[in-house]
């Protein structure tokens, strides 16, 4: 192995160097040098990359997997929709884990992400709109929007908007003209929802922990 | 079924760091990164076969990833990526990670990706190159590029990687 054909291999991957090219960078002061020099490029890469995994993503991942199966979007849907129709008549229905928002959370774990794929550009006047038309004000000290569209959710159209706060990610579903008795819970898959009634409809509101529910809904109560 | 959930739950364990790694460097976004690896995982458990070799799981499992970044990557245009936002628990050293994270965020697409699928994956230049969809021979060349472009970043930075030294023989 001549200097250029060790230099190549160090370049190549220098973690994965055969006896041969070590042994020539052992003989030769310059390449020992280099490969010195790639070491080091190496593992300020490697420390560079090794960022943390943000705790139980791990679990919380592998439990939304092996648990998709179970409920199609069907079954969500028609779920969030008998509820709906149930809360909307009775207005005082209460239960742990209410369908509705459960359906929140299954709209969050299979479908934001192809909605966000599928999505045109989006139009925040028609956002504005839909907030006035729900009775919400959006603030900016909600935080980061950093996704906003349409979707179909519980046989309605709902407006989508996905945040950044300081609490983490949180998603918001506007429903205007779907006016709720009373506010919806429930806890799934390692995220909560909850639905908040609205003067002039509801809005869905999912997120990590039902710290982060709660602080948006006085945000958004407060606005 | 208890023993597949078993085996799916035992090769998320072993790869799920450097998959999310690999989800988060593709795109630079925490969100997108677990939107990915989630997408991923849905989709590797539907998939999920009864018996497979640890090693071509490992090639199978980033592959997923990579598709559904590219999916991704297809249909939205990049969001703001996580650069410089303050993250909890995520404190990167100061002296020298961003300038890393700088070179590394400027190198051609297709270079970072076989460099990520090598220092995350510890995937060889034939493993990389099915993952990737390309020849073996363009992976040697994007890994060489790519180390070639970070020296001469950093370097010229004035960071610990200091002069690089053309060989003398040829
Ligand atoms: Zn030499």
């Amino acid at each position: 192995m001549n200097c250029l054909e060790f230099r190549r291999a160090a370049m190549l991957a220098p973690r994965r160097l055969d006896t041969e090219a070590l042994g020539h960078a052992e003989r030769c002061p310059a390449c020992g040098v280099f490969l010195g020099e790639a070491l080091g490029l190496e593992a300020q890469i490697e420390n560079s990359l090794d960022i943390p995994v943000p705790h139980g993503l791990q679990e919380r991942m592998v439990r939304n997997a092996l648990d998709a199966p179970r409920i199609s979007r069907r079954q969500a849907l028609v779920a969030g929709l008998a509820l709906a129709a149930t809360a909307g008549g009775a207005g005082l229905l209460w239960q742990r884990d209410d369908p509705l928002a459960l359906a929140g959370i299954d709209f969050v774990v299979f479908e934001e992400a192809q909605a966000i794929l599928d999505a045109k550009p989006a139009d925040p006047a028609s956002l504005r709109r839909a907030a006035l038309q729900t009775g919400i004000v959006l603030p900016a000290q909600l935080g980061e929007l950093r996704y906003i569209g349409t979707c179909p959710f519980a046989g309605a159209t709902a407006h989508h908007v996905v945040l950044k706060t300081a609490f983490g990610k949180a998603t918001l579903l506007l429903l205007p003209g779907r006016p709720l008795g009373t506010r919806l819970i429930a806890s799934a898959r390692g995220l909560h929802a909850a639905i908040a009634p609205a003067s002039g409809g509801s809005v869905a509101i999912i997120a990590d922990s039902s710290r982060g529910i709660a602080r948006i809904e006085s945000i958004l109560k407060s606005g | 079924m208890a023993g597949r959930k078993a085996g799916f739950d035992r090769a998320v364990e072993s790869y799920f760091g450097g998959l999310y790694r690999y989800a988060y460097w593709l795109c630079r976004n925490r969100w997108q990164a677990e939107d990915i690896v989630q997408d991923s995982l849905l989709r590797a458990w539907r998939a999920w076969p009864a018996l497979r070799e640890e090693r071509a799981l490992k090639s199978w499992l980033f592959t997923i990833v990579h598709r559904e970044y590219l999916r991704a990557a297809a249909r939205v245009p990049r969001t703001e990526s996580d650069a410089g936002a303050e993250e909890a628990g995520y404190d990167p050293d100061p002296g020298g990670a961003l300038d890393m994270e700088q070179a590394l965020q400027e190198l051609a697409d297709d270079s970072r990706e076989a460099l990520l699928l090598q220092v995350l994956g510890g995937f060889t230049c034939v493993e990389i190159a099915q993952v990737l969809g390309a020849s073996e021979g363009a992976v040697m060349t994007r890994l060489t590029r790519a180390r070639q472009a970070l020296r001469r970043k950093l370097g010229a930075a004035g960071g610990a990687t200091g002069t690089v030294r053309e060989p003398r023989t040829a």
